[in-house]
């Protein structure tokens, strides 16, 4: 994906005006909302799960490099090859390098926010690879040339409408409305590219040290294709996707379920530690781990924002965020969005490079009421709104500056505060809509109203009508 | 590969975390549990129950859309499955050639009424076939989750390519949750040195929500999932 620059202003008031995005994400965010708080609801000790859930990660990162070791130890003993990747652009070129010497055709690939995050399709495309997505939702997002707009609906913003057009443009088929049938086709389409793949790529939710077992959880069944199929598999895997040992799975997996989709448990869970063994009858000849850094040892550093690390993108935190609901997730300008986006984007790619993604929220912390391993959004926010400040990029703006140094000036003094009080109610007036809320004020407080009504300035103060009720 | 990338991770990671004051001693993968002990305690807590538990887990297989055949024997398993494969009109199959399913002479008996036996060795030739049998290695009551385990009988492709899948269980197998099963696999995994491949945790047939939030079986996988349940 293209990252440039994060235009939070820009692209959110885009979506706020499409209606049918609108409609989409009250949609989808209401359904995973619902069905995840029944789902928590059943389990009985669910805090206790999420708290041990924080421990377990807690320990992994904070000895993130021994961990990493002994995965290392264990995928090598399972027969499968490790390699570590700085970077996206070294990741690219090692996993197209793993193609060229398996003499690759075409790839398929299953549902992984890490390999959009490296852009690789368009590295398989520049090596003259074809390279095709599987996902329901991530195959319509590729033919229309799109990008995921939720973690794990990455469609969702498109109607069915939409995607009858695009099959039938990109495809040569007739017009079909019923998803069923747009499934039906996709189906049958994803098929042949399965048999005739060379190599599979997937990401993975878990690795696990002990083990060297990479953990994918899915609902298609695209996943277990990717990783059985073809001849190659290459796991694409971020450093902290890490757990240490393999009991740890069982809470892991309750938790992340419940808090995605509200499922007890998704409809198929692949366990995949090493390539095949030389009797299996089935399954890769290869199997190599790309580990990617990519910026993610960096945000080790601070104690404040560390937690940022222990994200198992559920997606609870995107279903839950009032601002989320509202802007989408194209609006976040890179491959995480909602909540989570806001803090990790700016950490990943650099602070200049997103300084409103960590303003992009109010602060209420209902991401943090349900993540699955108690992340404390607010907090993390607030250490990256300091940063941004202290950047030279970020900064409060001169205005905003001015005006707060007017609003201490007013009520430190009671006499002024007072008559501007009385001055503002008759000052707002030109202003005063037909419901009686402020319209359109001017720049730069027409930032509020072009979107929303503002509420007007009441004639009496409260202690007026205090002291008036009180007689 | 580069090795200097391995180097540069996690010199800057150990970096990063200097501050952190770590235990370097208490670094390991080791808890201490006893997972043998805490398995005959977990598979004394299954037998006792095993009867609710059973209830549960049916209860769960019909609640993610997965057809369940209660079956008191061998027998009536077997003509369950020729009822299917008269309403299905079935022609061809894979199965695994684990031990239960030889015991009970399942395939020859598939191939007396006509149907025709594909391997899992192409993966061309079982995308076609119209059915795939396989047993079940555990079982979750809780989530009604099944536990499939590669090994040289058992390859993945048959729980996976055809568009049904039928899986032929008893109720020996059945964990009352995921916490359960990974104390037996744990225990297990500790008595031999060796993991499997591929283990796959199937919870219902294949489905999909991704276009405008609408529940779609059969995306990939199996668009029909059966449980011939061995009473």
């Amino acid at each position: 994906m293209g990252f440039e620059e994060v235009r939070f202003e820009q692209d959110s008031e885009k979506a706020l005006r499409n209606k049918s995005l609108q409609k989409a994400l009250v949609n989808v965010t209401n359904r995973f909302r619902s069905a995840r708080n029944k789902a928590s609801e059943e389990v009985p000790d669910w805090e206790d799960l999420r708290t041990s859930a924080r421990k377990i990660k807690k320990e992994t990162i904070e000895n993130l490099d021994k961990y990493l070791l002994i995965l290392e130890e264990s995928v090598k003993k399972a027969g499968g090859k490790v390699h570590w990747t700085k970077d996206a652009e070294e990741a690219s070129r090692i996993i197209v390098g793993i193609a060229r010497e398996g003499n690759v055709k075409s790839v398929v690939k299953s549902k992984s926010m890490a390999t959009e995050e490296i852009e690789l399709n368009s590295s398989f495309e520049d090596a003259g690879i074809k390279v095709v997505e599987t996902d329901l939702g991530e195959y319509i997002i590729q033919l229309a040339g799109e990008h995921p707009s939720h973690i794990i609906a990455p469609a969702i913003h498109k109607t069915k409408e939409d995607i009858s057009k695009l099959f039938s443009e990109k495809l040569g088929i007739p017009h079909y409305d019923k998803p069923e049938e747009l499934t039906k086709v996709a189906r049958e389409r994803l098929r042949s590219e399965f048999l005739n793949a060379d190599m599979g790529v997937s990401g993975a939710n878990f690795a696990v040290a002990e083990t060297g077992t990479i953990v994918v959880v899915e609902n298609e069944g695209n996943a277990r294709l990717t990783t059985t199929v073809p001849k190659i598999h290459v796991a694409l895997v971020g450093i902290e996707k890490l757990i240490p040992r393999y009991e740890d799975l069982s809470l892991f997996l309750t938790v992340l379920a419940r808090s995605a989709t509200g499922q007890k448990s998704s409809t198929y869970v692949s366990f995949i530690t090493g390539p095949k063994r030389s009797t299996d009858i089935d399954g890769p000849e290869e199997f190599h781990l790309v580990l990617l850094d990519n910026g993610r040892s960096k945000i080790l550093a601070s104690e404040k924002t560390r937690e940022s690390l222990y994200c198992i993108r559920c997606g609870a935190c995107l279903n839950n965020c009032p601002v989320y609901r509202k802007v989408g997730g194209h609006s976040y300008g890179w491959v995480y969005s909602g909540p989570i986006g806001a803090i990790i984007t700016p950490q990943l790619m650099g602070i200049d490079k997103a300084p409103e993604l960590p303003f992009a929220s109010s602060l209420c912390g209902a991401c943090h009421d349900v993540c699955p391993v108690k992340i404390d959004f607010p907090k993390v926010l607030l250490e990256l709104r300091k940063n941004v400040v202290e950047s030279k990029k970020g900064g409060t703006r001169v205005l905003e500056r001015l005006g707060i140094r007017l609003w201490r000036f007013t009520v430190e003094h009671e006499s002024i505060y007072k008559i501007t009080n009385k001055l503002s109610y008759y000052f707002q007036l030109p202003w005063k809509g037909s419901n009686g809320k402020l319209n359109s004020l001017p720049y730069p407080f027409s930032r509020w109203t072009d979107q929303r009504d503002f509420p007007a300035v009441a004639k009496k103060t409260f202690r007026e009508t205090w002291k008036e009720i009180k007689k | 590969m580069s090795n200097s990338s391995r180097e540069e991770i996690l010199h800057t990671i150990r970096k990063r975390l200097e501050g952190v004051g770590r235990d370097e001693k208490k670094i390991s993968v080791d808890t201490k549990r006893n997972f043998r002990s805490e398995t005959e305690e977990v598979q004394k807590l299954i037998d006792e129950s095993q009867s609710a538990l059973i209830t549960q887990f049916i209860d769960e297989l019909k609640n993610v859309n997965t057809n369940v055949i209660e079956a008191g024997g061998e027998e009536k398993a077997k003509s369950s499955l020729q009822d299917l494969i008269k309403e299905k009109e079935l022609k061809s199959f894979a199965i695994w050639e684990s031990q239960f399913l030889k015991e009970i002479n399942l395939k020859q008996e598939l191939k007396d009424s006509g149907l025709k036996l594909i391997t899992a060795k192409n993966k061309n030739r079982i995308a076609k076939a119209d059915i795939g049998i396989t047993e079940v290695d555990y079982a979750i009551a809780d989530t009604g989750t099944l536990v499939l385990i590669a090994d040289k009988n058992q390859p993945r492709s048959v729980s996976l390519l055809p568009p049904i899948h039928l899986a032929i269980m008893r109720p020996e197998n059945l964990a009352r949750n995921i916490n359960d099963l990974f104390i037996i696999l744990k225990s297990k995994l500790e008595a031999s040195e060796d993991i499997t491949s591929c283990m796959t945790f199937i919870t219902g047939p294949s489905r999909t929500a991704d276009i405008e939030l609408s529940l779609t079986l059969g995306v990939h996988g199996p668009k029909e999932l059966y449980v011939v349940f061995l009473l």
